[in-house]
């Protein structure tokens, strides 16, 4: 089983222990009997839940989300992913484990109290937009609000507002058919975020868009995200999408989490083959900061030629400014003091592929 | 050697042995053809007394219900007959441009122009408005259903199963207990027609909102919807698309039943119009109110189909300029025009029509005789009878002997003989089957041959489950003692069945090779399609009068569209790809057709067979109207002696025959599906 790392500071807003979704009849009951079996071993419980028949899609699952951080789930079709984050919202019912948001278990919240969390607390971004074909943009960013027992001028104020956070100011009365995909899922997103919930739940978010429209719509969701601040589970099969905007990335495979990880870990880290492979492509110098691989020796005289590193800046960047040089390079924080030092020879071998 | 045999050529050799013993035993052990009285459930008396039971326990409340419902039917038709008829066309006009603009208006118009120049005005308003009052009433019956089918998946399965048996049971079978329940009047046929068309609301309502985006459902719920939110803020909404559909098919099922349900009698409607200018062989009012009919139908499905539409916005001035000049005429109407009853501008019409048709047959007659009469000697006759009773010198100038036969069987043993030789073992097999089908006559088939092939069937489609199912409900219908007529039912939607499968599927072979045929041909299916069954008995009648033969072209005439559209469908829907990939192999357009469209379209062709089916038996039971002998005839027979008991059971009878031919063949057709990996 992996160990998820500490989580930054302060107390987690999602929290999930030892979480399993097994499919099929019985699933509890199967699921405690074949724990008991095999005496609570992971792999071996899941194997012999799949000889009777039953589906394990998500594996005593263990991890928690900070507040504010944005934690990406990541892996191919059928690893769990989905499976995982309609388990915490949620939407399924889970079949063993814990799972905490804000210190409250939400696997035994009764009906009440779970629409409770969802008229005020939870958002949900949805893969193919899950946008209501009936209403138009407003009413469906609305429509949140509606539940909530909001007046109608009033959330058709606080629709507009929102609409205009991911720029479709104008077209409130369109429908969503009237809409491109990009811009259908910029509604998604001011859906789920009409009552400002704490919680942030993206299911393949942008899978479904075209690659520029993509990268466009990613870098509007970071600059969201840098305004508001929201917790937020993104869930994604594209590994530059995940490096690109996660704080901590969780790599699923057939069920099982393989690797939590800061992008630059992952990157330069990967625990096995499986997350190897993945990263294979990734040009790392654009994803791995100089901090990873710094050292920090006991002192280091000012140089004349300084090239000025910084801590969070990337490997290419870095490589870029120090090319030309041979001695050790000192690198600076955010501080203005200096944080290490970089071998620029490093900084290039961080870049050679692993071998295989 | 047996076991090396695929299971097809197993059951088909089966077959043929069991068919082959009967054949021969059949002259020594009379029971072999005809199930012994002694042996018979006097299951129909059962029925009957536990129906009049039941019908006894609620009739207080159905007829509470009746009367209450006697209310709104009388409103209908008092403000469809009684306002001044300028305004109802001015009110349904607008309508029409409401829901579809300047040409929906423009065809609406003429065709309340049509009913009321005809005559008919009166008669129609009041079919009209028992639709009017039984429509509402199906539309939330089948509503309600298909909301519960869907949230509580645990009623599905039976719900699904109670909706089929509603659609399969004969329209008749339904009027025959609730005349008991209800006594005589408009009542009953308002209540079977809304019986009769919730199942397609029902249906659609469930498959809408089954298709429903799972992603919106949980969207609804994430944003904080309840259950009742989450369905009727989004999830009938997102599903309104499939009910209208449901609504336009429920809709024309109404009228449809209004309409047979005028056999009842008792009511002054358009149904009892046909009927009544058909028994006087007025063909000429017939026709004419047939088309009323007709005119309805179209009108009502071409407005109805409109509402799953998205509309443009027509203007509004229209609708109250439209309502203003029917208003002004209605004031008029009342100096100046006369009373819908007594315009009759077609009554000349109907007159000439008559004397035209009068003069055919005299002129005629001799050769429509002729064809009748052949057709019933050389292929009716032989094949319900058998050609050893069928081959008499009256009617063939010779007597069946048993050199013929000898020479008759030996023929078929060469072919068969030959096929096999081919290889084709099973068409082998199948042919001598065929031929001794052929030799006895359907009407007389041996039952435990029947029970065999039909099991044998069921087996090699799809396994012993459907097997058993078939010849339980076969041995059902053998035990109630209704085998005769079922078989007859048997006989000629069979008959009607081949040739609907022969003539439908060259009809659509050419038209999916022609694009100029389908132009002719689709809107003939379309209009075939709207017109409800009652009507097709006119003109059959007319040139054929009463008889089984007449019984066959009607069946045949409404029962060939789903062959035609079907056949049609499966060629011309061959992906392109595939024809290229042939085409770059180098084959011509025949082998185009027969190599590659074909094969391809075989499981759609045997959905059009089975739907087919199902057309040839709903209107066996309106055939039973001009002469016919089947299980159909019980029910209406059943119907005029206010027998439940024997209604019902036949009525169970022909739903069971029906249910049996549906799933053999959609086993076969998911068989193919299969095995091409659609």
């Amino acid at each position: 089983m992996i160990q998820d790392r500490p989580a930054p500071a302060g107390a987690p807003a999602i929290s999930c222990r030892g979480v399993w979704q097994v499919f099929g009849v019985n699933a509890r009951a199967s699921l405690d009997l074949a724990l008991g079996e095999t005496g609570g071993d992971t792999a071996a419980t899941a194997r012999l839940l799949r000889q009777r028949g039953l589906i394990p899609a998500v594996q005593d699952i263990t991890f928690d989300v900070a507040e504010g951080e944005v934690f990406v789930i990541m892996g191919l079709s059928g690893s769990g992913k989905s499976t995982l984050i309609r388990t915490i919202a949620r939407l399924i019912d889970g079949t063993a484990g814990e799972i905490r948001i804000a210190g409250e278990d939400i696997l035994t919240a009764d009906a009440r109290r779970l629409l409770a969390l969802r008229r005020d607390k939870l958002g949900m971004v949805f893969q193919h937009f899950g946008l209501f074909p009936h209403m138009t943009v407003a009413e469906n960013v609305a429509f949140p609000l509606k539940m909530q027992g909001m007046g109608p001028e009033q959330r058709r104020a606080r629709a507009l507002e929102v609409l205009e956070l991911v720029s479709l100011k104008g077209r409130e009365d369109s429908f969503p058919r009237q809409l491109s995909g990009g811009q259908q899922q910029r509604v998604g997103i001011a859906r789920s975020l009409a009552v400002n919930p704490d919680l942030w739940f993206l299911d393949e978010p942008f899978s479904a868009l075209d690659p520029l429209i993509r990268r466009q719509l990613q870098d509007e969701f970071l600059s969201i995200q840098a305004d508001l601040g929201k917790t937020s589970v993104f869930i994604t099969h594209d590994i530059s999408e995940a490096l690109k905007i996660a704080d901590r990335i969780a790599i699923m495979r057939d069920g099982v989490l393989v690797q939590i990880g800061t992008p630059d870990d992952i990157v330069l880290n990967p625990v096995n083959d499986y997350v190897r492979e993945f990263t294979r492509d990734v040009p790392k110098g654009r994803h791995a900061h100089v901090e990873t691989i710094m050292t920090l020796p006991a002192s280091l005289p000012r140089m004349p030629d300084d090239p000025g590193l910084r801590a969070n800046m990337t490997i290419d960047s870095a490589l870029a400014a120090c090319m030309s040089l041979y001695q050790p390079v000192p690198v600076w924080g955010a501080n203005g003091e200096i944080a290490g030092v970089v071998k620029p020879s490093d900084l290039a071998s961080a870049l050679t592929p692993d071998e295989l | 050697m047996f076991r090396s045999l695929s299971p097809a050529i197993r059951a088909a050799l089966l077959t043929l042995i069991v068919g082959m013993v009967c054949m021969l035993l059949a002259p020594y052990l009379g029971w072999l053809q005809k199930w012994p009285a002694s042996m018979t459930l006097p299951a129909t008396e059962w029925i009957g007394a536990a129906v009049t039971w039941l019908v006894e326990l609620i009739k207080p409340l159905a007829r509470w219900g009746a009367w209450l419902l006697s209310y709104p039917m009388g409103w209908a038709a008092f403000i469809l007959i009684e306002t001044p008829y300028p305004l109802v066309i001015a009110a349904i006009t607008a309508l029409g441009w409401h829901l579809g603009g300047p040409g929906m208006a423009l065809g609406v118009l003429a065709g309340l122009c049509f009913v009321l120049f005809s005559g008919y005005w009166v008669q129609g308003m009041t079919t009209l408005s028992l639709v009017m009052v039984s429509v509402p009433l199906a539309l939330f019956a089948g509503l309600v259903t298909g909301i519960v089918a869907y949230r509580m998946p645990a009623l599905r399965r039976p719900i699904q199963v109670m909706l089929d048996v509603m659609q399969t049971v004969p329209t008749f079978a339904y009027l025959t207990p609730l005349l008991l329940l209800l006594g005589f009047g408009p009542v009953v046929g308002l209540i079977a027609s809304a019986i009769y068309s919730a199942p397609p609301m029902a249906r659609n309502v469930l498959l809408g909102l089954q298709r429903v985006d799972p992603e919106i459902r949980d969207a609804a719920l994430m944003n904080g919807a309840n259950s009742w939110q989450q369905l009727i803020l989004v999830e009938l909404p997102a599903a309104s698309r499939q009910m209208l559909v449901g609504m336009n098919q429920s809709i024309m099922a109404a009228l449809s039943m209004v309409i047979i349900a005028a056999v009842i009698g008792g009511f002054d409607d358009i149904g009892w119009a046909v009927l009544l200018t058909m028994r006087k062989a007025d063909f000429g009012n017939s026709l004419i109110a047939g088309m009323v009919i007709v005119v309805f139908a179209i009108m009502i499905d071409r407005l109805s189909s409109r509402l799953a539409e998205p509309r443009g916005g027509h203007s509004r001035k229209v609708i109250w300029g439209l309502l203003g000049a029917g208003a002004v005429m209605a004031v008029l109407a009342a100096r100046w025009l006369p009373a819908a009853s007594e315009i009759d501008i077609f009554a000349p019409l109907a007159e000439r029509t008559n004397s035209a048709l009068g003069q055919f047959t005299a002129n005629h007659g001799a050769t429509l005789n002729a064809i009748r009469n052949n057709a019933m000697i050389y292929l009716l006759l032989p094949l319900r009878i058998g050609l050893d009773h069928a081959i008499v010198p009256v009617m063939w100038g010779f007597g069946w002997t048993s050199a013929m036969a000898l020479g008759y069987f030996g023929a078929a043993a060469a072919l068969a003989g030959w096929l096999a030789w081919r290889g084709q073992i099973l068409a082998a097999l199948m042919l001598l089957t065929a031929a001794g089908v052929v030799k006895l006559g359907i009407a007389h088939l041996p039952w435990p041959f029947v029970l065999f092939a039909a099991g044998a069937l069921g087996w090699v489609a799809s396994g012993w489950r459907l097997a058993l199912t078939a010849v339980t409900l076969l041995g059902l219908i053998l035990i109630m003692g209704l085998w005769e007529p079922a078989m007859l039912s048997v006989y000629l939607s069979g008959t009607a069945v081949l040739i609907c499968t022969v003539l439908g599927g060259a009809i659509g072979l050419l038209s999916a090779v022609s694009p100029a045929v389908w132009r002719v041909v689709r809107p003939v299916c379309d209009l075939l399609q709207t017109v409800p069954l009652f009507v097709f008995l006119i003109p059959v009648l007319m040139f054929f009068q009463i008889g089984e033969f007449s019984a066959l072209l009607a069946i045949c005439a409404y029962a060939i569209v789903p062959m035609i559209r079907y056949t049609h469908q499966g060629l011309s829907s061959t992906p392109e790809e595939l024809v290229e990939a042939a085409l770059a192999s180098g084959a011509n357009s025949w082998a185009i057709m027969t190599e590659v469209r074909a094969p391809y379209a075989a499981p759609t062709i045997l959905l059009g067979l089975n739907q087919t089916i199902l057309y040839a038996f709903s209107m066996l039971v309106i055939a039973a109207l001009i002469g016919t002998t089947d299980l159909g005839q019980q029910v209406y027979l059943a119907l005029g002696q206010g027998d439940v008991g024997l209604g019902v059971a036949a009525g169970a009878a022909m739903a069971m025959l029906a249910w049996v031919a549906d799933r053999l063949v959609q086993a076969f057709a998911e068989e193919k599906r299969a095995a091409l990996g659609l």
